[in-house]
């Protein structure tokens, strides 16, 4: 809806067309969530240090509450409901299930977005590269230990996927 | 919370970012990574009337040239970070960077900025202090040039007129024969120092130390470059632990930190001559490995 | 096995395995809505303005600017409340003050951060602006923000009916001639810090009037039987408001008191418009309830050969500004304050103090958590002083079953905490050397005891609803509130083993305080046990009835059927003829059988006499026992923990995977509990509310605690289960200031153990042997 002040931007958020109406003043975080219906990118803490907000922007891991909407003009955003194609889960999602890795699940999505971005840069890290990626990601409920199983399963069983050792 | 309300507007040049500090004034704030100002406009601290994106700007390629590492001011972290360049010319600014923030502040953060944000606490400050690096600055007159040592003023704040914008820092090359050392005390995998050195020592061709710079962050309101009298004892002399101690020791007896939330003065104080110490060692046990440039 | 008929271990199904429930399905793919995704037309922002001073008389509030801003719906404060006070009775009323809270600060304030005043606008910026806008006159009063302080005879009164909220008493023995007879007698002073619970979830909900003008409310909370009292504030009767959990990003105790919920309604039953309340993270930093900071002083004697003759406990705990349930934390401490030992000759005290800190309440652990960071290491000194292994002096006074607890209860239940503490030894394996100089290694042990269930004297229950529907899938509804827990799923897998419907063919409906039975709230570790066997009882009643419709159905001997796959058969029939239950459902209808059935579980009852000290506390306890290798930099003070094991003895394990990953959270937040977390106050102000200063744990900062479950199948809970929600949260200050201990030879009093306290500790230690 247009309003003084208001500007209109045009993004894609998990391959989809998108435009809103924003004040410059207004974060990434609230208008996918506000304006946009996308629930699934949440509230932690305003400050970049709790991982809740992860989205993948051009493909790159970064906190929406620390990003102003404007910013996001003609860029790509990819929240967790973008991993799943074709009604199927990812692999990644699977392996999150299979190994108990989510508890009260609101770190979840912030987490396999930041595995999913590490993946696509680097094929095969393993769980120590893993655990150091994820800093900057808090769980409060599981200790890492599963979440840090599943991921790695996930990058073994992926890299056996694409047949080659490097 | 939500931001309080201001202006916006991008800037794609250095140029235009200077010409618009000049007509918005006082109440702007220029935008690069964001990750240092957004949390302060989330949480309705900061209040400026008009917020400036210099991200459009862009950063080319970090190049080496005359002897220097030009690096853009929007340079990401994560750039630096990666960058084969960086790794070979300046491991210790690699090394440092690899510790701020997350991986996704480093996606964000610029080196133009964790400079302008001037946090004592900082690695990238400190390292660049160690470094002798200095920084361009573009103003409504022209550009100059200088070391960062004199950019960083006091806590959070710098030399930059309210119209000047800095557009590269440039990091002379490390001489052959240097080794170097980051060192830093934090309370998680991901904060902010305690305290924190940047070492970087040159041996002679007999071993012993022929040079060496040594900057401590998280010890004042800003980054403390350990001035070269303490610095003296060392020079010609092999850095056996003993002597790296007494110096490191004699360095942290001019130190006068204040108490935080985190440590205290005196904690900050003892702990620049335990990381001083070791990251003096650390520095010349590099350099020993160095084969000769 | 704690029933006779119930199936073996072997021949469980469901139970025991860790199948994938929907709600962590709904989870991971990014679909479940979480209390602040919940969008209504023309919703609200609710705002909470809160007191900026921590102790004031308020003399005067002004709230027209605020009314005036464009977009401001409603502005309240206390005198728009109709009743403006709770009244938390927490033990029952059972030998503590009756202290009441304002929802609203009318004329005093007590803690920073107590709310004063509501704002309801159409954006966030708005509610921003207008919170900014109010004006609250302050005139100083004297404060008092420490417990000793406070405990003085002239100290300031946070309440005029005393600093002093309640003090309880366990007793038992001859104390004297206890600590004669004994050749050793050490003592200890022990400091817990106040922590916060960080659930990544901040506090949220929405609120709105529904189409018969009931003030509905969805939100993340642990209890929705907070309807009675929110009711009660805004002057209206109980049907009238209506509470609804949500699945909630994290609890931790810190969403078992109201949180949004007075404030939502209050602004919806005002506005008459949908509201939604989401509570910034460094407002929730200030001013949510914290655990109780505990100062405990042990006196212990022993024999030569380290059998406990006596103890001698004192707790004080800080209250905060507001009772909340600090009555029920301090029983809690006092009830387990000597561990899982035997203490012929005992006494525990446990005072819960006043002060005008930010208000303490219910936090994962509940004062039962606390007191291991005293009985532990008071056990590793008597082992230092008598020069005994710490082991064997544990295992000398270790509890077994048969033996009397000090509040003079029977133990009827197995102790295996010999068995976790052995086993969580034999997962360290070889000890580490250490990795350079100035580095030393140690290894330490800490073994606990954690109730479950509720105090005794509360006569709990809880109830489950289960209806075979006509299609042949299950639903139960129950009020029980999930925390991420799996609290929900439990109830589904355990339906599932007793009438084999498959988990996917099994709907449930929690946390809804008119339209669910009943559970009572998600804390104290109780749901299992609860309503675990609630929904037990319920699938077993239905079984029973449906039993005789399918033997006759099938023709067969009706204690030959087998329940599976959504089908009943006969027991080896071979020709695996059976009837669909969709079928069944059927030929109930017809033959008049109700599938449709409401169980109430009632816990065991009993009283407690806070004269004598002795009587009921709690139905039964978890047992567990952690171990962990660390290094210290003895230069820097830093402590490094190389590896973690935590074993638990869970009676048994409904889902395997979910239990170790309530071993696996619960140790780690017991980690950031013992090395780093604290909300550092003084003189009743935070030195920060920043996340960015709290020091939660991240990934790397710890090694994976390797999780161990015990399983003696003897809990009270269903096929022989204990709670397992708390207990791994109490070991891990102990186990690390333990092995520091080992390591350095200097041990540490006081939480948490960061470095700079450790080297202080350090330096004391080597002045001392100068």
């Amino acid at each position: 809806m247009s309003d003084p002040g208001r500007q209109r931007i045009v993004l894609e958020v998990n391959g989809d067309r998108r435009e809103a109406w924003v004040l410059p003043s207004e974060s990434l975080l609230d208008v996918l969530r506000d304006a946009l219906g996308h629930h699934e990118v949440r509230y932690g803490c305003g400050e970049g240090v709790c991982g809740t907000c992860t989205v993948l922007l051009d493909g790159e891991a970064v906190s929406a509450c620390l990003l102003l909407a404007v910013q996001a003009e003609d860029r790509s955003v990819l929240t967790v409901r973008g991993l799943a194609s074709g009604g199927e889960p990812h692999p990644l999602q699977v392996s999150f299930l299979r190994n108990g890795a989510a508890q009260c699940g609101f770190c979840t999505p912030g987490m396999l977005l930041a595995a999913v971005a590490l993946l696509q840069r680097e094929p095969r890290p393993d769980r120590e590269r893993i655990r150091r990626e994820l800093i900057g990601n808090l769980c409060r409920c599981t200790g890492y230990s599963k979440i840090l199983d599943a991921v790695e399963q996930y990058a073994v069983q992926a890299a056996g996927r694409s047949g080659t050792d490097g | 919370m939500v931001a309080a309300p201001f202006r916006y507007r991008r800037t794609t040049s250095f140029e235009e970012a200077v010409a618009a500090l000049c007509e918005c004034g006082d109440g702007a704030k220029l935008l690069a990574g964001g990750q240092s100002l957004v949390p302060m406009l989330n949480l309705r601290v900061a209040r400026p009337d008009w917020v400036i994106d210099i991200n459009p700007v862009g950063a080319e390629p970090i190049e080496k040239l005359d002897g220097v590492l030009r690096l853009p001011a929007l340079t990401r972290h994560r750039a630096i970070e990666q960058s084969e360049l960086v790794r070979r010319c300046c491991p210790i600014l690699a090394a440092a960077t690899a510790h701020v923030g997350n991986p996704r502040s480093r996606a964000r953060g610029t080196i133009g900025g964790s400079l302008a944000h001037a946090d004592p606490s900082g690695e990238l400050p400190c390292v660049a202090v160690a470094l002798g690096a200095e920084v361009t600055v573009r103003g409504p007159d022209g550009d100059r040039r200088l070391p960062v040592r004199d950019l960083l003023v006091s806590f959070l704040t710098t030399s930059l007129r309210p119209d000047e914008v800095i557009t590269e820092v440039r990091v002379p090359l490390q001489p052959a024969r240097a080794g170097w050392s980051f060192l830093e005390l934090t309370r998680r995998s991901s904060d902010w120092m305690v305290v924190g050195v940047a070492a970087l020592v040159e041996l002679d061709a007999a071993g012993g130390v022929a040079g060496a710079s040594v900057a401590i962050g998280g010890v004042a309101d800003r980054p403390w470059l350990v001035p070269p009298e303490p610095l003296a004892d060392l020079l010609g002399e092999p850095p056996e632990e003993a002597l790296l101690a007494r110096v490191a020791d004699r360095v942290s007896g001019m130190l006068d930190p204040g108490d935080d939330v985190h440590a205290s003065g005196a904690y900050r104080r003892r702990m620049a001559a335990v990381l001083g110490r070791r990251a003096l060692a650390e520095a010349a046990a590099r350099a020993n490995q160095e084969p000769d440039r | 096995m704690a029933e006779t008929g119930a199936p073996t271990r072997e021949a469980l199904r469901i139970v025991g395995h860790s199948p994938v429930h929907h709600d962590f399905e709904d989870k991971v793919e990014g679909s479940l809505l979480y209390a602040a995704d919940w969008q209504l037309p023309g919703m609200l922002h609710g705002k909470v303005v809160r007191a900026q001073v921590p102790c004031a008389r308020i003399t005067a509030i002004d709230a027209s600017a605020a009314r005036a801003v464009p977009g401001v719906v409603a502005v309240l404060v206390a005198a728009d409340v109709p009743w403006n006070q709770v009244v938390e009775r927490a033990s029952g009323g059972l030998a503590e003050l009756a202290v009441a809270m304002p929802v609203l600060a009318a004329d005093r304030v007590r803690y920073l951060g107590e709310p004063v005043a509501l704002v309801a606008a159409v954006s966030a910026q708005a509610a921003e602006e207008a919170a900014e806008l109010l004006q609250v006159d302050y005139e100083d009063v004297p404060g008092v923000f420490d417990t000793e302080r406070a405990l003085e005879p002239d100290a300031p009164l946070v309440h005029h009916e005393g600093n002093v909220l309640v003090t309880w008493t366990i007793a038992r023995g001859d104390l004297d001639a206890g600590f004669a007879a004994a050749d050793l007698v050490v003592e200890g002073e022990y400091r817990t810090q106040r922590v916060e619970h960080a659930y990544l979830e901040p506090e949220a909900g929405v609120g709105w009037m529904d189409t018969s003008g009931v003030v509905t409310l969805r939100v993340a909370t642990q209890v929705i039987e907070h309807a009675a009292t929110i009711a009660a504030i805004l002057g209206l009767p109980t049907s009238r408001v209506r509470v609804i959990s949500t699945y909630m990003g994290g609890g931790f105790g810190g969403k078992e008191d109201m949180t949004v919920e007075p404030y939502l309604a209050l602004l919806v039953w005002r506005t008459r418009r949908p509201v939604r309340m989401v509570w910034d993270r460094q407002d929730s930093i200030m001013a949510s309830t914290k655990r109780h900071p505990f100062t405990m002083r042990y006196r212990t004697g022993v024999r030569r050969d380290g059998g406990i003759v006596a103890q001698d406990v004192e707790i004080i705990g800080d209250a905060g500004a507001y009772p909340y349930l600090s009555a029920r934390v301090l029983f809690a401490g006092c009830a387990l304050a000597s561990g899982p030992y035997r203490v012929p000759n005992v006494r525990h005290r446990a005072s819960a103090v006043f002060t005008n800190n930010v208000p303490t309440s219910a936090f994962r652990g509940f004062g039962a958590m606390q007191v291991t960071f005293g009985y532990e290491q008071q056990m590793d000194r008597i082992a230092a002083e008598l020069g005994l292994d710490p082991l064997v002096v544990r295992e000398r006074n270790f509890l077994a079953k048969g033996d009397t607890l000090p509040t003079g209860e029977r133990q009827d239940t197995a102790v295996a905490v010999g068995e976790c503490l052995r086993r969580a030894l034999e997962a360290l394996g070889p000890p580490t050397p250490a990795s350079g100089p100035g580095r030393r290694v140690g290894r330490g042990v800490a073994a606990n005891m954690q109730p479950y269930g509720r105090t005794i004297w509360f006569h709990d229950q809880a109830s489950c609803w289960i209806s075979l529907e006509p299609d042949g899938s299950l639903l139960l509804r129950s009020g029980i509130t999930d925390l991420g827990g799996g609290q929900a799923a439990s109830l589904a897998q355990i339906a599932s083993e007793v009438l084999g419907v498959p988990l996917r063919e099994i709907g449930v409906h929690i946390g809804d305080s008119q339209l669910t039975p009943p559970a009572g709230g998600t804390f104290a570790t109780r749901q299992l046990y609860m309503s675990g066997n609630a929904a037990l009882a319920a699938a077993r009643e239905l079984r029973a009835r449906l039993v005789p419709v399918a033997a006759e159905l099938l023709g067969a001997d009706p204690h030959e059927l087998v329940f599976e796959d959504g089908m009943v058969r006969e027991r080896d029939a071979g020709d695996g003829r059976g009837v669909r239950l969709a079928e069944l459902a059927a030929a109930c209808r017809r033959g008049g059988v109700d599938c449709s059935l409401l169980a109430t579980w009632h816990a065991e009852s009993g009283t407690f006499d806070p004269v004598a000290g002795q009587g009921a506390s709690f139905p039964d306890y978890t047992f567990g026992a952690h171990a962990a290798d660390v290094e210290v930099d003895t230069e820097t003070g830093q402590v490094r923990v190389l590896r973690y094991a935590a074993a638990h003895d869970v009676g048994r394990a409904i889902n395997p995977l979910r239990v170790e990953g309530q071993i696996q959270g619960g140790a780690y937040q017991g980690l950031g509990y013992a090395l780093g977390e604290e909300v550092v106050t003084r003189d009743g102000q935070p030195s920060s509310t920043l996340l960015a200063d709290y020091l939660l744990p991240y990934s790397a900062d710890l090694p994976d605690v390797q999780a161990i479950v015990v399983e003696s199948g003897e809990g009270k809970g269903p096929f022989g289960a204990r709670g397992i929600g708390e207990p791994p949260i109490g070991n891990p200050a102990a186990t690390i200031a333990n092995a520091v201990a080992a390591a350095t030879g200097v041990r540490v009093t006081r939480l948490p153990i960061t470095p700079q306290r450790l080297l202080g500790a350090i330096d004391l230690a080597r002045e001392e042997t100068r």
